[in-house]
């Protein structure tokens, strides 16, 4: 408000100076009074999160990151993803914007990484707390930026105000997320409070994660065994397909056993999860607004005629005919029959479940021995078995034998049960290209050849035009 | 008011007869008055006189010897002694007429015999009784004046019957008519054409318009009020030079924007800033009726806007509201009724033609045709969705206007009422308002004035425009299958998205917005302005004045359950707006020698802003019967908003007008601007200006010529200012926002991504050279104006690299300059007592281009996002106008029918390298034509305006023409003329849901057109006979009737996102309507 009492004095004399009058005091909280409590630091911590809820995230992210895969279909103007020729101009600005989500969440971390250290209201554990959130989810963005888009500028709390900054080499980018993640591992607690925080192992399992995505897989093998070992976790048992769409992430569970790191929405205008408009069509029925069916499959694909018949996953595909045959495959995988709108479903979005978990132990283990290992068996097994409604813990018929496999047939057992497993949750296609699986599994299925652009985004012009430090000559191949 | 001393002198020399200065009363023979006055020439005497005792002389100048030098002492004595004392030895006898004193020659008998009497009443334009007319027998003393039903009687003789008789009237041209025979000689009198001798108000005071030195336009309230509008500023289109008023759809109700002299700023909106009766508003006058406006001026020099300091850059629209006037309170009333209709339907594909095109797509694409030959004969011509959407829509308008007052009082009453139905169902817009204006003479010396306005708007809105694939009402009008019905057989609305499989889900009938969604909005404004003037001693007037500006508005919002996929959506929003103003003036006013005039004003003004949102919204009712009414029933309560926001502006200004001999006129102004919203240091800005003038017409070489009656030249300086920016810009403000842990609400804070950074003012300096030209006694009137306006320390929005998190700042860089030539011509091509012809022209050549830009770096602006065109179709560019439209150049099509774009560099790449200037949305000219024709009773007027040059950039063609792959509908010439083999050079490219659109060339049309904007015959019914009625007119008129356009939409008077940076752009817009109109106008 303006200083009380001037505004009438100004209103009624003529000759007083009122140069008072002209100071600006919004109703509103400003950045350098800020950042000094628990309770202030814990409100700029949250809104990290906000960037990575956003509808286009998932919308423009997420989901096609599903496109780019053997099964994976865009309708409409995401026909291009199949096209494995690199992105349109559409598309190349609608993943600029989640360019933009990413390093909006970044500086969001770095405002508590440059702001925790000197409050003055705050315990020494609290700062490490909130550093250690705050780097965990730093490094959740630069993982996804680095491998969707390779090089990328590093910007931390030290540098977050210079304006050009050129693209890191991808080993740098790695080794900070590595850095950032070790220490989160090190700081966050066993246990949060508030479900949707990461925890002590959250951080642990994207570190085994970004191990194997730089091939250390000892140490993602070991990080992944300390996560099972801490006996927390484990995997949501089911009995039909559609246990899997409520009873392991569905609107009305608040957290489950398996639930390791999952972006937490609810059924609130402004605050739900676009992944069922999506994803659903209408005339399923199982999201109550219907839905736009942006993605589907397709029944005639090796990938999907191969599958065992038995796997309750495959029961998460239905047929819809929408004019396109009557082979086409619609998702029933994240579902709410009570919504609050359109883009509100209170479906969370799994990052991390244990079922990652088990499949990165089995592929690392294997990997790291140089062939699959009892262990490494054991876990894939726990997955295999869960989704064919046996009891996760019981040998079954289902099994498989460590006697049939070798180092490599192992590893591609992991990545087709990783395939079935993930659909739709933008996994897929970071492990066809982290394994060099991609362009035969591509041509299998789709008959396509990738393009070299195909593999990395391109740079956005909203960082290209105006980052003078990265260059046309800088974007990445093809574009 | 205070300026009339010395033109009573110059009006003397020039016409016949002269009223002095206002005054009112009754009885005034008996009034005391106290003077005294030595050796004074008569005319001053008179003045003196008519100050003291609040009255007016009427007299011709032949009846007394006004430069006498007289004496004349007087103490507490009354007005009947005083002039009886004055006059006697003159042999002039004076008669009170109301407030009037009639100064005739005492009746001195000649030779010839009296022969008889002539009676006669003499009217006004409108056919109201005159009072105080002037009738003289030409070439004697012989004279009287008409009473106050502008009846008189005279007396003449037989030598006179060759003579004539002379009636003349301030303000009204003299007119001479021979006696003959006649008995009886009834006279309409006709507005004087001394155009000059008008007076305009300019920021805080009046100025005669032969006085002005910088450039500022004038519409009357008539003209204002020519036809029916929803918006006071929309009837000015095409009114004024240097004046471009848009209209940015045609939807009910207030949408217009204005640009004075190009657009200057890229941050700030460039609307200009309105002041009613003093008072400078925060936003339009959206308040305002055009029943209630006496005058617009419109101030374009910076030597009239700089007094407005940091508001004027953009210019300054002054409107003044009526003003009653002492004697015999007046009634007017008006009414009009008009019919209004789409003013052209789009020639769209009808049902079976919609599905052959459909069938061509399937065979391009590889697909089995969608329909049999059977099927595509038995669709027939199918919906027409305009048919759906669009109806007649009436309009109706009332206004009651009383003015009138005693010799202390004055007041002015004004009621009117303005409903409009939209010609898109369910649209409308309704505004009743009370408008009163009091001024009261508490002493000689101390005077109140007091205007209200209150008004009350209800609005319907129908705007859900914009979109793309039939999302939006205006969209899906024209894009929605003509196959499908509107309803299906149980009365539902037909969800046409699943009428056919090729039919995209987003498409949305559009009954569903008008049946199923609707928005209203309810407004109460208050205006108020009150102030006390204090003449403490002679030429010194103190004005106080205080006022308040308030709008109280709330909208709600709802989508019913029968609404596609809607389980219900209430919504509320509420603000209010409020402006408190202080506004302290000193004026000084005197001539001294008679030849030095001096005016200056000097002023201290403070004006406070805040605003104050809510907001709440619910989703998921069980009924809809609650509709807003009960947000708490819904199981989806939003989470509710609010916001404060404060501002403050606070000034010092002065001015001082002097003239020599009114030939040499210098106006010098400042004025210093304290704004809240800058930052420390910065928060100060000084606007002076300055500027001089020339009449030659004044000198002695002219002062005779028969053919120039009036000659200034005039040249102007100044420097104005913008905000542009919005208050805590300059301030690291953390937004608040939500996030969930668990199924939990957490709060957030963190910055906004606009970087804020130090700001100061933006500021426009112009320099503006004009003529004004008076031809034959000012029958034809001439005004031109050649400006260059430089707007430095522009404020700009600088993009940062979106890694930043923050994606734009906002600076002080740039420049844009506009320069231009304004030309007006009035015109009275006839003069005479029964047949009257003006007409006028006005036209604005205009160009404008970005100078200087951040770095030199490019904005790209106008980001137009309709999926199959997904780009900036505008640039900011130094060197180019603002709004240049920008992309690639169309070669013909490929061999497959695939759009070919031209390739600038050579590479053999299509790349943004290649996008070049493809349009331009600014017009190089706007103009205006009216001409009005009077013929005894009849008038007959029309009003055409229009634009040359400038491009629109349709967006709207894209989805509808482009988008096979969606079961769009659109223009039949997509079925008729699209690239086949056979006809490579198509308009359109191969059918294939695999086309790819980039922004080109196709997109930009020619918006030039001329529009006859409004026609009006009407009919003056006699009413002399009438003791009550003054005036009775009814007319016939119609608006927008003929438009010539090569631009293939709607309408080419279109601008989906208003102005500014943005303009030029057609996005599925509420059309423009052409109406017709019956109405009648009375005065009693």
């Amino acid at each position: 408000m303006l200083k009380r009492g001037v505004a009438p004095v100004c209103l009624l004399l003529a000759l007083v100076s009122c140069q008072d009058a002209l100071e600006e005091n919004p109703r509103d909280i400003v950045a350098e009074n800020y950042y000094n409590t628990a309770a202030e630091l814990e409100t700029a911590i949250n809104a990290v999160y906000t960037p990575l809820r956003n509808g286009s995230f998932i919308g423009n992210y997420l989901a096609p990151l599903d496109a780019h895969t053997e099964w994976g279909y865009g309708r409409g103007s995401r026909a291009v993803f199949n096209d494995f020729q690199g992105l349109n101009t559409t598309w190349a600005n609608s993943v600029g914007g989640v360019w933009g989500l990413f390093y909006l969440s970044i500086r969001n971390a770095n405002y508590i990484l440059m702001n925790a250290p000197d409050a003055p209201a705050v315990s020494d554990g609290d700062k490490a707390r909130f550093m250690a959130e705050a780097r965990f989810l730093r490094a959740f963005s630069y993982f996804h930026l680095v491998r969707a888009w390779g090089a990328v500028p590093i910007r931390t709390e030290d540098n977050m105000a210079d304006k050009d900054i050129p693209r890191s080499t991808v080993e740098s980018v790695y080794e900070l997320i590595v850095d950032d993640l070790l220490y989160a591992g090190a700081n966050l607690p066993t246990d949060q409070s508030d479900v949707g925080r990461p925890t002590t192992y959250a951080a642990k399992t994207m570190l085994a994660d970004v191990y194997l995505n730089m091939q250390k897989y000892g140490e993602a093998r070991d990080l992944a065994k300390e996560v099972m070992d801490a006996s927390k976790f484990s995997l949501v048992p089911i009995t039909t397909p559609d246990d899997i769409a409520t009873d392991i992430w569905g609107p009305d569970v608040l957290t489950t056993t398996e639930e390791i790191f999952y972006l937490k929405f609810a059924r609130q205008l402004g605050q739900g999860n676009f992944i069922a408009w999506v994803l659903n069509h209408p005339s399923t029925g199982l999201f109550n607004f219907g839905g736009s069916y942006a993605h589907y499959s397709d029944a005639t694909i090796p990938f999907y005629k191969n599958w065992n018949d038995n796997d309750l996953r495959k029961g998460l595909w239905n047929k819809v005919n929408f004019g396109l045959g009557d082979a086409t495959l619609v998702s029933r995988k994240f579902v709410d029959q009570s919504a609050a709108s359109q883009n509100d479903s209170g479906i969370d979005q799994p990052m991390y479940r244990y079922a990652e978990v088990l499949l990165i132990y089995a592929e690392a283990a294997t990997r790291a021995a140089g062939g699959p290992t009892p262990e490494a068996v054991e876990a894939l097994n726990k997955v295999h078995r869960r989704a064919y409604g046996q009891d996760q813990n019981v040998p079954s018929a289902f099994d498989l034998n460590i006697a049939d496999y070798d180092e490599n047939s192992f590893v591609d057992k992991v990545i087709e049960e990783l395939g079935y497993e993930f659909i739709f949750e933008g996994k897929r296609w970071f492990e066809l290209k982290r394994t060099g699986k991609a362009a035969a599994l591509i041509l299998a299925n789709r008959g396509k050849v990738i393009a070299e652009k195909h593999y990395l985004f391109p740079i956005p012009l909203s960082e290209l035009n105006f980052n003078d430090a990265i260059n046309q000559e800088d974007q990445n191949p093809g574009y | 008011m205070k300026a009339a001393i010395i033109p009573i002198i110059t009006i003397l020399a020039t016409s016949g007869v002269v009223l002095a200065t206002e005054s009112w009363g009754q009885e005034v023979l008996d009034k005391k008055i106290s003077l005294d006055v030595r050796n004074q020439e008569l005319v001053v005497v008179l003045g003196e006189i008519e100050r003291a005792a609040r009255i007016r002389f009427v007299y011709s100048p032949q009846v007394i010897p006004v430069s006498n030098e007289v004496s004349l002492r007087a103490n507490n004595d009354t007005l009947g002694d005083v002039l009886k004392k004055l006059f006697d030895p003159y042999r002039v006898v004076f008669e009170a007429i109301d407030d009037q004193i009639v100064l005739r020659k005492e009746d001195r008998r000649q030779t010839g015999a009296l022969d008889r009497i002539i009676t006669g009443q003499v009217a006004d334009e409108n056919g109201a009784p005159l009072p105080g007319v002037s009738i003289l027998v030409k070439g004697t003393g012989m004279g009287t004046a008409t009473d106050a039903d502008g009846r008189y009687s005279l007396s003449v003789l037989t030598e006179h019957e060759k003579s004539v008789l002379i009636f003349s009237f301030i303000g009204y041209a003299t007119q001479e008519v021979p006696i003959g025979d006649k008995t009886s000689i009834d006279i309409r009198m006709t507005p004087d054409i001394h155009e000059l001798e008008q007076v305009v108000v300019v920021g805080y005071g009046i100025v005669k318009k032969r006085d002005i030195t910088g450039s500022v336009s004038s519409v009357k309230g008539d003209l204002v009020n020519a036809y029916p509008s929803g918006d006071v500023m929309q009837a000015l289109t095409g009114r004024a030079a240097g004046v471009e008023v848009v209209q940015n759809t045609g939807a009910p109700g207030p949408a217009v924007s204005v640009r004075i002299r190009g657009t200057n700023s890229i941050q700030g909106d460039n609307e200009p800033l309105y002041v009613v009766d003093g008072f400078p508003l925060s936003g339009q006058p959206v308040n305002l009726s055009n029943s209630d406006i006496e005058s617009i001026e419109i101030l374009k020099d910076a030597s009239a806007t700089a007094i407005y300091g940091s508001r004027g850059a953009n210019g300054v629209v002054i409107i003044t509201t009526k003003t009653g006037k002492s004697g015999e309170p007046t009634v007017s009333f008006e009414t009009s009724y008009s019919m209004q209709r789409l003013r052209k339907k789009l020639e769209l594909m009808n049902a079976s033609e919609y599905a052959q095109l459909f069938n061509i797509q399937a065979a391009n694409d590889n697909i089995a045709p969608y329909f049999t030959q059977d099927q595509i004969d038995s669709f027939g011509e199918g919906t027409d969705w305009q048919d759906e959407v669009f109806q007649d829509a009436p309009m109706y308008t009332g206004s009651l206007t009383v003015n009138g007052g005693s010799d202390k009082t004055r007041f002015s009453l004004g009621g009117s009422i303005f409903q409009q139905d939209g010609i898109i169902k369910g649209s409308d817009f309704n505004r009743y308002s009370l408008r009163t204006k009091i001024d009261h003479d508490v002493s000689d010396k101390l005077s109140l004035q007091l205007s209200t306005i209150l008004t009350r708007s209800t609005s319907g809105r129908k705007d859900s425009q914009s979109g793309s694939r039939g999302t939006s009402l205006v969209n899906s009008a024209i894009t929605a299958p003509p196959t499908a019905s509107p309803y299906n057989e149980d009365g539902t609305i037909n969800d046409v998205s699943t009428a056919h499989p090729f039919v995209v889900p987003d498409m949305t009938n559009p009954l569903y917005f008008i049946n199923e969604e609707s928005t209203n909005i309810r407004e109460n404004i208050v205006f108020a302005n009150a102030a006390f003037i204090y003449k403490p001693i002679r030429n010194f007037s103190i004005k106080i004045s205080g006022g308040v500006e308030n709008t109280d508005s709330r909208s709600d919002i709802f989508r019913t359950r029968e609404f596609r996929n809607s389980d219900g959506i209430a919504e509320i929003q509420v603000s209010s707006v409020t402006s408190l103003l202080s506004e302290n003036t000193i004026s000084y006013n005197n001539t001294f020698s008679d030849r030095h005039t001096v005016s200056a004003v000097v002023g201290y003004t403070y004006q406070h802003f805040q605003t104050e949102g809510f907001n709440a919204r619910s989703q998921g009712f069980l009924s809809d019967v609650f509709q807003t009414s009960n947000l708490g029933a819904a199981s989806s309560p939003g989470i509710p908003q609010s916001n404060f926001i404060e501002s403050a502006i606070l000034s010092w200004l002065g001015r001082v007008n002097y003239s020599y001999r009114d030939k040499y006129l210098l106006t010098a102004s400042f004025r210093a601007d304290g704004s809240s919203r800058f930052s420390e240091g910065n928060k100060w800005g000084y606007f002076p200006s300055a500027a001089v003038a020339w009449r030659l017409s004044e000198e002695d070489f002219l002062k005779s010529s028969k053919v120039v009656s009036d000659l200034k030249i005039r040249a102007s300086w100044g420097v104005t200012g913008s905000q542009a920016i919005n208050p805590y810009a300059t301030l690291n403000r953390l937004d608040a926002g939500n996030t969930i842990f668990g199924n939990s609400l957490y709060v957030t804070f963190a910055p906004g991504t606009t970087l804020p950074s130090d700001l100061k003012w933006e500021t426009t300096e112009q320099f503006d050279a004009g003529v004004d030209l008076g031809i034959l006694n000012d029958r034809i009137v001439v005004s031109a104006d050649y400006f260059v306006k430089n707007t430095r320390d522009l404020l700009n929005i600088v993009r940062l690299p979106s890694s930043m998190g923050f994606t734009q700042t906002i600076q002080n860089v740039g420049g844009v300059q506009n320069k231009g030539v304004e030309l007006s011509i009035n015109a009275h091509i006839v003069s005479r007592p029964n047949f009257n012809w003006n007409a006028s022209v006005n036209t604005t050549f205009l160009s404008n281009k970005v100078t200087k830009l951040a770095g030199g770096q490019d904005i790209l602006t106008n980001s137009v996002s309709v999926l199959i065109l997904n780009d900036n179709v505008g640039i900011l560019r130094e060197g180019r106008p603002i709004g240049q439209f920008f992309g690639y150049l169309e070669d013909g099509y490929t061999d497959q029918g695939k759009i070919k774009y031209l390739d600038l560099t050579g590479d053999g790449l299509i790349t943004a390298d290649d996008k070049t200037y493809i349009g331009n949305p600014n017009p190089d000219m706007i103009f205006g034509l009216n001409s009005s024709v009077s013929y005894k009773n009849f008038e007959l007027s029309f009003f055409i305006q229009g634009t040359v040059g400038n491009d629109i950039f349709n967006v709207s063609s894209a989805p509808s023409t482009l988008d096979y792959g969606q079961g769009l509908n659109g223009p039949k010439d997509v079925l008729t003329d699209h690239w086949t083999p056979e006809n490579p050079n198509a308009k359109y490219p191969k059918i294939s849901r695999q086309s790819s659109v980039e922004v080109s060339d196709r997109f930009v049309e020619d918006g030039s057109y001329i529009r006859l904007k409004n026609i009006q015959l009407a009919y003056n019914i006699p009413v002399q006979k009438s003791n009550w009625i003054r005036r009775f007119q009814v007319y016939v008129s119609g608006q927008n009737l003929l438009t010539g356009t090569d631009y293939s939409w709607w309408d080419p008077e279109v601008n989906t996102k208003g102005l500014g940076t943005n303009r030029g752009i057609d996005h599925y817009s509420y059309p423009t309507t052409k109406s017709y109109t019956v109405g009648l106008r009375a005065g009693f």
